[in-house]
């Protein structure tokens, strides 16, 4: 009789107990948000954002890649595809330079004075030879062109934000493409880019390039608009 | 006498003729967490027999990595327990690492720095993935506030590992030889401090839902009437089918690899196992599935006691990544274990000096637990089936491999 | 077999009765509008049967609205218990998310199992539909507002008809030929089967201290303030107030004792494999039945539509009866959104062992109780609220002690 008793009330007290801890949130805010509508990422407070870093679509600043393979070979699920030619020997796309990314979005483009390993710990840097984004083959023409000292400009490092590296390229790329739909976002592939131009867009539409057509998850990026077009700062992967 | 007599035979004669009846749970079912598929003979709703038929989710890990380089394996064992994935790469690089430590020749320590963060970051994946056991088996046992409160807490957990490594689910964190560099930590600078600081904002809201949780659904008399004495696996039939974890702790065996075969650097911790015992007041007997499943929750609370401790200490400065050219393991085998969420998880690997594995396994301690499945739902109730795939906290990505 | 037809076979609807309204309407308004030449030969009887239908038609329209609502908002509470929003996307708040879902279920494809019983599987959902509304003709919405079966044995009927709403979850479950639907309407059977006993038994008590059957008189014996209601009438009803409740929730199979659809064991019971409009009828079916046993609780215990003081209209007529209604329904939406569920034997435990006893020992008290004080009074009011608060206030303070002494399980 006193089990039953106990059980009666062991029931009617752990179900009080729980009904508390349900109405207690009753009047809590809200921890979701409606997702399209508030697309922003910004409207309300409790909503978050996309942190600085994230994995999300591949992306190849493919005026800066030079066509090593690397992230080919890392591939664990073969997602990136690189076909290219070897130029013949002797000859290059451009020699050795530097592609200096500054904070306010400019990139200058021509050749470090001292160790450009080093450069970032120092407390500015020199650059010559400036040059412009042109095709490879005026580029060519410029550096060999030209001694001029009127070319060289001085920066601090604290407006620099990287700084790439290019080494001579010995390839003609004909062909970078990476099937998102295969990608399995573990970024081996930009951790080993020895000029950081492959990514992981860590914005909104790194994240929202969903399609209905599995082919339309193939992303190509086109070097031959760079050797053909004078201006090529704006290539864009051709999607 | 004679028309009691033929009364009597007559009973004997109706007596009730009951048909088996074989019925398929799953694969596609709502609680066997994936694509478990039970066959269960059924006599009404009693259960004879339910035999688990596996391998649904195969996806041949095992024998895919004999063709990747070791880097390249790490993103294939976040893919093992999806759930706790930083807890299988730490497990795969560890017994790499050993594996490299055989040579002598080359002399490489994993740094202090990747060594704490790897504990943070392992730590909150734990309770991580204890909380997404705790929320499925709330809805296993039919309350479905439970589970949105679990993913609620759980978010702000994948937030922390979002910003840490840019990935919420399959994160790639842990290296050979130290953690990732995607997202740079330069120690002591502003971004440190804030992600401690979240993860200490994160604790301090944490750890009284635990209480809460514990008032909502462990202490439940209806809760606790579905799951004590249910399913009762005793220390023996629990060493003898391998179960490990909780699993192992919920069946009164007071083993733990982090206190009993400290690996990294959790002998510099204080925390305390939580074994189950038995209540005799509530009627919870150890090995039944409300011990296995307290014992989670009380390793949530320790989980959260090893974070503190870290951040009371700060993490030290230094790399986070131990300077090695190229991961090529000296000829020789390892195996190796180490304590993840879901129990005991081994990885055997067989090198021949080149950077590919000759052959690795995956020892899964959610299979060794779903073994015993046979044998702990046999004479029990449709709905216990289900309590008890619950209490096991299965994941079959890491069954099936 | 005269006898039956002679005593009348149905005995309540007694075309001759002078009380029947529809009769009354018949006489006072239609048949003083129709010319002379009709009015004379014009069949009262006749006239009060197509009342009577009329009436019911209007029901049976406008009652599927109610689900419409119910099921919003038991979308919406959950999601609040949950930190969510619940649906937002159509309509303003998502309140026109349950009208988008019907209209929906209705252009799906209506899919009967070929293995399976098809004239049973056609039948079953319109059974229970039907059940389920024939219950709102008994139940007193409000003051003056007219009663469609206004029986002298309206809880009887209710009863009667709500139990035979099992006979379509087992039809619906043996036709479907799945063995999922088998075992959820066959669980289903035996527990409201069971349910209806501590039900029948508590409504019992209400039943013993207002000595008639009749909705209406039941109410119209609560019309004097809050503590006249029957639930502080004696401190028997109190307890069976709680049992009927609960008993009640295990008739509408809702969670804690929603076995026959529980979804994490046999998907989703007894209406597997029940598609389109079919499925919406079950749908309706279980929230017009929720919203029914509640209004039949406010009825049998918290005074129907009277309010909350004699004179006034706080809490009373038409907007107060509905109010106490939904606050029962939220009720039931709490202990959904809390509580886990029970095992099949667990909830026979619970109905065998626990409520069935309580409820007769209900009825011994409310007899004693009911001799003790012949008249329902000051006296006999007071003694009962005060034994109530004091039963209260003693268990708050056992579980006060209790709890210091045994704080937490902690079995590490």
């Amino acid at each position: 009789m006193d089990k039953y008793i106990r059980n009666i009330y062991k029931g009617v007290y752990t179900v009080l107990v729980g009904m508390r801890v349900t109405i207690r949130q009753f009047f809590q805010p809200n921890v979701t948000h409606q997702y399209p509508y508030e697309h922003d990422f910004e409207k309300k407070q409790n909503v978050r954002e996309i942190p600085k870093g994230y994995r999300g679509q591949l992306y190849n600043r493919i005026e800066d890649c030079i066509g090593c393979k690397k992230c080919e070979l890392i591939c664990p699920v073969d997602c990136i595809t690189i076909t290219g030619d070897k130029l013949p020997k002797g000859e290059q796309l451009w020699d050795s330079m530097n592609v200096v990314h500054l904070k306010d979005g400019r990139e200058v483009i021509g050749i470090i004075e001292g160790d450009d390993k080093k450069i970032m710990s120092e407390d500015s840097m020199t650059i010559t030879n400036i040059t412009t984004r042109l095709g490879p083959q005026e580029v060519i023409d410029r550096l060999e062109a030209s001694e001029d000292e009127s070319r060289a400009e001085t920066f601090s490092t604290d407006e620099v934000s990287r700084v790439v590296t290019r080494n001579p390229v010995v390839f003609y790329l004909d062909q970078f493409d990476i099937d998102m739909s295969l990608c399995m976002y573990c970024g081996l592939c930009t951790e080993v880019c020895p000029t950081q131009c492959l990514v992981m867009k860590d914005s909104l539409e790194g994240i929202e390039y969903s399609s209905f057509d599995r082919t339309d998850l193939i992303f190509e990026f086109d070097k031959q608009e760079m050797y053909d077009k004078d201006e090529t700062d704006n290539t864009e992967a051709a999607d | 006498m004679e028309t009691t007599q033929q009364t009597e035979s007559k009973i004997i004669e109706l007596k009730p003729f009951t048909d088996e009846m074989v019925v398929n749970m799953g694969p596609q079912h709502p609680s066997t967490h994936g694509v478990l598929r039970l066959e269960l003979i059924l006599d009404g709703e009693v259960v004879r027999e339910a035999i688990p038929h596996i391998g649904y989710l195969h996806r041949c890990f095992e024998k895919h990595s004999e063709n990747l380089s070791y880097p390249q394996i790490i993103p294939f064992t976040d893919r093992m327990d999806y759930v706790a994935a930083m807890n299988q790469n730490w497990g795969f690089c560890l017994a790499v690492e050993k594996l490299m430590a055989a040579d002598e020749k080359k002399d490489f320590a994993v740094p202090e720095r990747a060594e704490y963060l790897r504990v943070l970051i392992c730590e909150l994946n734990r309770i991580a993935s204890h909380l997404l056991s705790f929320g499925t088996y709330g809805m296993d046992t039919g309350a479905v506030t439970p589970f949105f409160y679990a993913f609620r807490d759980r978010e702000r957990l994948l937030l922390l590992f979002e910003k840490i490594c840019g990935a919420r689910l399959t994160y790639n964190y842990i290296r050979i030889g130290g953690v990732s560099e995607i997202i740079h930590m330069e120690p002591g600078s502003l971004d440190e401090q804030n992600f401690l600081d979240e993860v200490k904002d994160f604790l301090d809201y944490f750890e009284p839902k635990i209480d809460e949780y514990n008032d909502l659904l462990t202490s439940n008399s209806i809760f606790s009437e579905r799951t004590m004495g249910v399913a009762v696996m005793s220390a023996e039939m629990a060493l003898s089918y391998g179960a490990t974890g909780p699993n192992l702790r919920g069946s009164g065996v007071d083993w733990d690899l982090r206190r009993d075969e400290p690996y990294s650097i959790y002998d510099r911790f204080d925390f305390e196992v939580p074994v189950a015992k038995d209540i005799p007041e509530l009627g919870a007997v150890v090995g039944d599935c409300w011990s296995r499943y307290k014992v989670r929750m009380d390793e949530m609370k320790e989980s959260v006691r090893i974070v503190r401790q870290i951040l009371a200490e700060g993490l030290p400065d230094g790399p986070v990544m131990a300077d090695l050219k190229a991961v090529r393991p000296p000829k020789g085998e390892i195996y190796f274990r180490s304590e993840a969420p879901r129990g005991e998880l081994g990885f055997y690997i067989v090198s021949d000096g080149t950077p590919k594995p000759v052959r690795l396994k995956g020892r899964s301690p959610c299979f060794s637990a779903l073994s015993a499945l046979q044998e702990l739902s046999r004479g029990l109730m449709v709905a216990d089936i289900i309590a008890i795939i619950g209490s096991i906290d299965i994941v079959m990505g890491e069954v099936d491999r | 077999m005269p006898e039956i037809f002679s005593e009348g076979f149905f005995p309540n609807i007694n075309l001759q009765d002078e009380t029947n309204w529809a009769t009354d309407f018949v006489r006072d308004v239609i048949i003083p509008r129709l010319p002379e030449a009709v009015a004379g030969h014009f069949p009262v009887e006749l006239g009060t049967v197509l009342v009577m239908v009329a009436f019911a038609g209007i029901f049976v329209a406008v009652v599927p609205l109610l689900p419409l609502v119910l099921v919003l908002a038991e979308r919406k509470v959950a999601a609040r218990f949950q930190n969510r929003t619940g649906p937002m996307r159509v309509g303003p708040w998502g309140t026109l998310q349950t009208l988008a879902d019907g209209i929906k279920l209705i252009f799906k494809e209506d899919y009967i199992p070929p293995q399976g019983d098809k004239l049973l599987f056609l039948l079953a959902p319109y059974i229970i539909f039907a059940c389920s509304f024939a219950v709102f003709a008994a139940i007193p919405f409000g003051d003056g507002i007219p009663i469609p079966g206004d029986f002298n044995i309206g809880i009887f009927y209710i009863m009667a008809i709500s139990s035979v709403i099992v006979m379509g979850v087992i039809m619906a479950g043996w036709s479907s030929n799945s063995k999922w639907s088998l075992l959820g309407s066959l669980r289903s059977a035996a527990q409201i089967v069971s349910y209806e006993i501590p039900l029948g038994l508590s409504i019992l008590t209400v039943v013993m201290l207002v000595e008639s059957l009749g909705m209406q008189q039941i109410v119209a014996s609560q019309d004097g303030g809050i503590f006249t209601w029957l639930i502080f009438r004696t401190p028997f009803t109190f307890i069976a107030f709680f049992i009927f409740f609960i008993s009640s929730i295990a008739e509408v199979n809702r969670t804690p004792f929603d076995l026959p659809e529980a979804e994490s064991e046999i998907v989703a019971g007894f209406h597997t494999e029940y598609s389109g409009m079919r499925f919406a009828l079950f749908f309706i079916a279980e929230y017009a039945n929720m919203f029914a046993v509640s209004a039949i609780g406010v009825t049998l215990f918290l005074g129907g539509w009277q309010g909350v003081l004699p004179g006034y209209d706080f809490l009373g007529g038409f907007p107060g009866f509905v109010i106490k209604t939904l606050g029962l329904v939220f009720l039931m939406m709490w202990l959904r959104w809390t509580l886990p569920r029970l095992r099949v034997d667990q909830l026979m435990n619970l109905c065998w062992k626990y409520f069935i006893p309580i409820s007769f020992f209900n009825i011994l008290g409310t007899g004693v109780w009911g001799l003790i004080f012949r008249h329902d009074d000051v006296w006999s009011i007071g003694i009962s609220c005060a034994i109530i608060y004091v039963g209260l206030i003693s268990a708050y303070a056992v579980a006060g002690r209790s709890l210091a002494r045994k704080p937490e399980p902690q079995p590490s």
